[in-house]
């Protein structure tokens, strides 16, 4: 993950808003891509959690964009898409053709432990009280979402031990 | 629109609507991302810019890519970049490909690019291995390497990437990963805007026939900061020093970056039209030069 231009400082709350609604933009489009790959590579169960990821990650987005319209209404953004790199979006290298719905949920669980780690490093930082009041209940709101992945985990046949690289080919001697 | 009347461009404006058929974890998917953040920061709208590739997994970049693009053939993403630069100047000219493409089958056009400074990026997606062909051995896999044409290891030296551009007199040459993606952006756009012929080197790991050593993981475990490590980049003997290191450390950043950049092929083809033009004769009468008076 990495965070670029971003004074964390004097970040005002419409700036912190609008940085949680790239951090689930960003999150979504990962999540599109990854349900993508999948049904490329004919792995339909994981294809189908990333989508339901998806629509978690647009949900989010949704409500904290609702929140910046009530409290800022269309005021031009100073934040953008080219500051932030993989706060909750999972990373590129955590998908695998055939991967199982477990390896999907694993990454997935992986990347709100990302999105945590993120909220949590930069408290410290943040000097403005309304801000520091919405990255903490964005930082709760990451463990809630581990929870929710963990619960859709659970609900999973036990693991059955075998790796997504038993059923790939190996390289064939030419 | 900004406030000042001036277009700004972000990332998404580069990303086409094709969608990449690479394996799932490939470290491809994490350079596009680091082009079309660096081509945003660069500002440049697409119509203005001409994306080549060679032949391979890496070379349909430009197809991903919102930009004139061209997937050509096998080794060729060098001349033919070359040729686009030189026939539409105004033009910012991106090359890409895999260290097969550039450094085996193209590896000759390297030399020339780099002797004539034509001001074109080549962005080389370095995975040790042919992957689009199901893992065979490549210019840069390691000695010993086991692939299906090497079944009892590489019997062969690899190529250092970036010993063999800045032996030649490279005036910019770095070296990026996906382990560091905002780094590669930033890597990515210095080189665009180096004025002249610039080099990186990705080392972008092939997730189906890459050894685990060049996973992320394993290449996060090699990596090292040139500027952390206090690395002056127009120091071009250090940056040859450092470049030795090549599969043994992970340097990423810039290598070398000439302070005073020479003029490019460009430059000097414009300056020479410039000179000859005062004598030069009207097209009506070219054929005049022929004919015996």
């Amino acid at each position: 993950m990495a965070i670029q231009g971003i004074d964390f400082a004097n970040l005002s709350l419409k700036d912190a808003l609008d940085l949680a609604i790239l951090v689930e933009d960003e999150a979504q489009e990962r999540y599109e891509e990854f349900a993508t790959q999948m049904d490329q590579h004919r792995t339909p169960d994981a294809a189908k959690f990333f989508r339901y990821m998806v629509e978690n990650e647009a949900k989010h987005g949704r409500e904290l964009l609702a929140r910046r319209i009530q409290r800022f209404g269309d005021a031009p953004r100073s934040v953008t898409r080219a500051m932030i790199f993989d706060i909750e979006a999972p990373d590129y290298d955590a998908a695998r053709a055939f991967m199982s719905p477990r390896k999907a949920m694993k990454a997935a669980l992986a990347s709100e432990v990302k999105a945590y780690d993120f909220f949590v490093a930069a408290l410290p930082a943040l000097k403005d009280t309304e801000v520091r009041a919405l990255f903490e209940e964005l930082r709760d709101e990451e463990l809630e979402h581990q929870k929710l992945v963990n619960v859709e985990l659970a609900k999973l046949p036990p693991d059955s031990g075998l790796s997504d690289e038993d059923f790939v080919d190996e390289p064939a001697a030419q | 629109m900004s406030a000042t009347g001036t277009c700004e461009f972000q990332p998404k404006d580069y990303k086409s609507d094709l969608k990449p058929i690479w394996c799932p974890g490939c470290g491809d998917f994490s350079v596009v991302q680091g082009i079309y953040r660096a081509l945003a920061a660069v500002g440049r709208p697409p119509h203005e810019i001409a994306f080549v590739s060679g032949i391979g997994c890496s070379s349909r970049i430009p197809g991903y890519t919102t930009a004139y693009g061209f997937n050509s053939v096998h080794g060729r993403a060098l001349p033919i970049a070359q040729g686009i630069k030189l026939a539409n100047p105004d033009l910012l000219v991106l090359a890409a490909g895999g260290d097969g493409d550039g450094f085996s089958i193209g590896g000759g056009h390297i030399a020339h690019l780099i002797r004539r400074n034509m001001d074109i990026t080549y962005i080389v997606m370095d995975n040790q291995i042919y992957g689009l062909t199901k893992g065979q051995l490549s210019p840069t896999s390691q000695k010993g390497r086991i692939t299906c044409t090497s079944r009892y290891g590489s019997m062969e030296e690899p190529v250092n990437p970036l010993l063999y551009v800045l032996a030649y007199g490279a005036g910019f040459v770095a070296q990026a990963s996906p382990t560091d993606l905002a780094g590669m952006a930033a890597t990515i756009e210095e080189a665009i805007r180096y004025p002249g012929f610039a080099f990186v080197n990705v080392q972008s790991p092939c997730v189906t026939y890459g050894e685990e050593a060049q996973q992320i993981k394993g290449l996060k475990a090699i990596s090292e900061s040139l500027t952390a490590m206090g690395h002056n980049p127009a120091d071009r003997l250090a940056a040859m020093d450092l470049a030795q290191q090549y599969g043994e450390k992970m340097h990423l950043g810039v290598f070398y970056r000439n302070p005073e950049p020479p003029p490019t092929y460009g430059d000097l083809v414009k300056e020479r039209q410039t000179m000859l033009s005062k004598d030069a004769l009207p097209k009506e009468r070219i054929l005049d030069l022929f004919i015996k008076k």
